[in-house]
């Protein structure tokens, strides 16, 4: 070996990389929306206290909190075929389970394990929307659900930004474990990329440089977002139509 | 109008109403006094459905709701003929002015949005705060948030109006913009009941005042009948222990 380690190379495979970069982000995208979808109902049946459902919520966020996500990955990719395949043996039902892509299982996993996280902090900023307001929506004949849509989520969704950019940049970095189904990301190409000329220390770096960068641009755009929800600190005064004309 | 039976909340073993009765003709202006914890806020939270009372009847009209049986249709039956002014005003933090008044309109009434726009319009130049309506709650002082939310109450057309003390979480120089708000639409006709500390406003605006005590109406009559006549000997001791806070500080 001339050179232990080739510092050009770390930059010119970068493009190769980057090819399945797509992939990475469409992994995590998807995650991501399930993740909060899910968060966002266990967190109002938190907050609601609905029976049997509550608790039904508690040991589930419980479990998921409690077990390592490759072992979930893993349990995905085998568990779910094998309880299809197990339905179809007992009620003669006929679903295709061996059609069925690596990358549903995937986010699948990555989205239940995201929500069992993202129920908190969604809880929590939920709960951080002062009663009064709930109180004003529901003496103007609001149904909860109105209230939630029109007055609680607007305003809780500032206070669970900072956290919603977290979940996302975990959620980015869990993507990397998506080998365990089969499927096919930035990190499994750079494993094959790296298979191929044994050197695996060049692509783990150009690995670690891509997900770092993602990382701060989504920081940059949670900052940019964060300054168009806030309010403004001053508006000018409103003057009715008919005063503009005259 | 709106008739009121029976009304009887209790926290635990605190009974905080027991079988409250009122009778609310069409324009009445209904003082409601008392000394503090004796439920006035309750009352107001129970007529709105806010709080959850054991039991009770509230006729709308001709119908009749029984509150221990009352189902979500009800409950938004009650609301929408009422409206609620807050002590602490509980505006939309992030909504602006105008905003805050459409959004019953649109998301309640399901109003289309320039004919919301229109009605919010006109209930701020009402409460004169139309120059505001660009502005969020956080830029304004307390009395200007409470004028929006009597208009943002106001626009909800409710048969009833639900104060409670409007304007004791103001600055005393911010007090008079408000009363002077609800002293106007108290003139225009509208049905309204008022908790508040502010006897002279209370007496000057109502046609009716109740004495709330312990959880009864220990006192219902003409302004004048209460404060000056009063009947029962815990709305005296009320009334004499207001006069001495109410005295001029050199004399003590
Ligand atoms: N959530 C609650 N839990 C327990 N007790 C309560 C609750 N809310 C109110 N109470 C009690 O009910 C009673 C009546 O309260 P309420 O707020 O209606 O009084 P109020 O007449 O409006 O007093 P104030 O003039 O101080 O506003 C008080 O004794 C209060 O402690
Ligand atoms: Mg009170």
């Amino acid at each position: 070996m001339s050179n232990i380690f080739d510092f050009k190379l770390v930059f010119t495979q970068i493009p190769n990389l980057l090819l399945y970069l797509p992939i990475t982000l469409e992994l995590a995208i998807i995650s991501m929306i399930l993740g909060i979808t899910l968060g966002l109902l266990l967190a109002i049946v938190k907050i609601r206290e609905v029976p049997v459902l509550k608790q039904i919520a508690t040991f589930f966020i419980s479990l998921i909190r409690g077990t390592p996500i490759l072992v979930q990955l893993y349990i995905a990719y085998f568990g779910i075929p094998m309880f299809f395949k197990w339905l179809n043996y007992q009620y003669g039902t006929d679903f295709k389970v061996a059609d069925v892509s690596g990358f549903i299982y995937a986010v699948v996993a990555l989205g239940i394990n995201q929500s069992a996280y993202n129920a908190e902090f969604i809880r929590a900023a939920l709960l951080s929307v002062g009663t009064g307001q709930i109180e004003a929506a529901s003496s103007l004949g609001m149904t909860y659900f109105q209230a939630l849509r029109r007055i609680i989520l607007p305003e809780a969704i500032t206070v669970a930004l900072p956290s919603l950019g977290n979940s996302l940049i975990s959620v980015i970095k869990g993507t990397s474990l998506a080998f365990t189904c089969a499927v096919v990301e930035m990190t499994a190409q750079g494993k094959i990329i790296g298979g191929r000329s044994y050197r695996y220390f060049e692509v783990y770096i150009s690995l670690a440089i891509i997900y770092w960068v993602i990382t701060i641009i989504i920081e940059q755009i949670l900052k940019l977002i964060e300054k168009r929800l806030a309010i403004p600190d001053q508006v000018a005064n409103y003057v009715p139509e008919d005063e503009v004309r005259a | 109008m709106i008739k009121i039976e029976e009304l009887s909340k209790r926290y635990h073993d605190n009974i905080v109403l027991e079988n409250v009765s009122l009778d609310i003709n069409e324009g009445d202006v209904i003082g409601i006094i008392g000394p503090s914890g004796t439920g006035k806020s309750t009352l107001l939270r129970c007529i709105d459905q806010l709080e959850v009372p054991e039991s009770g009847f509230i006729s709308l009209g001709d119908k009749k709701i029984d509150l221990s049986k009352k189902n979500k249709k009800d409950i938004y039956e009650i609301r929408q003929n009422t409206g609620m002014v807050f002590q602490r005003f509980n505006l939309f933090e992030k909504k602006t002015v105008l905003e805050n008044v459409m959004e019953g309109l649109i998301v309640v009434k399901n109003l289309p949005k320039e004919e919301a726009r229109k009605i919010a319009l006109e209930e701020l130049k009402k409460v004169g705060m139309t120059a505001w309506a660009n502005h969020y709650p956080k830029h304004m002082s307390g009395g200007q948030q409470q004028r929006v939310a009597i208009a943002r109450a106001l626009a909800m057309k409710p048969k009833l109006l639900l104060l409670d003390e409007p304007t004791s979480a103001l600055d005393p120089e911010l007090v008079g913009e408000v009363l002077d708000v609800i002293k106007e639409i108290a003139g225009k006709g509208f049905t309204m009941l008022l908790v508040s500390h502010e006897m002279s406003f209370v007496r000057n605006v109502s046609n009716r005042v109740i004495f709330l005590d312990k959880g009864h109406i220990v006192e219902d009559g003409t302004p004048a009948e209460v404060f000056d006549h009063p009947k029962n000997q815990r709305t005296k001791d009320f009334f004499a222990k207001m006069n001495l806070m109410n005295q001029p500080d050199y004399i003590i």
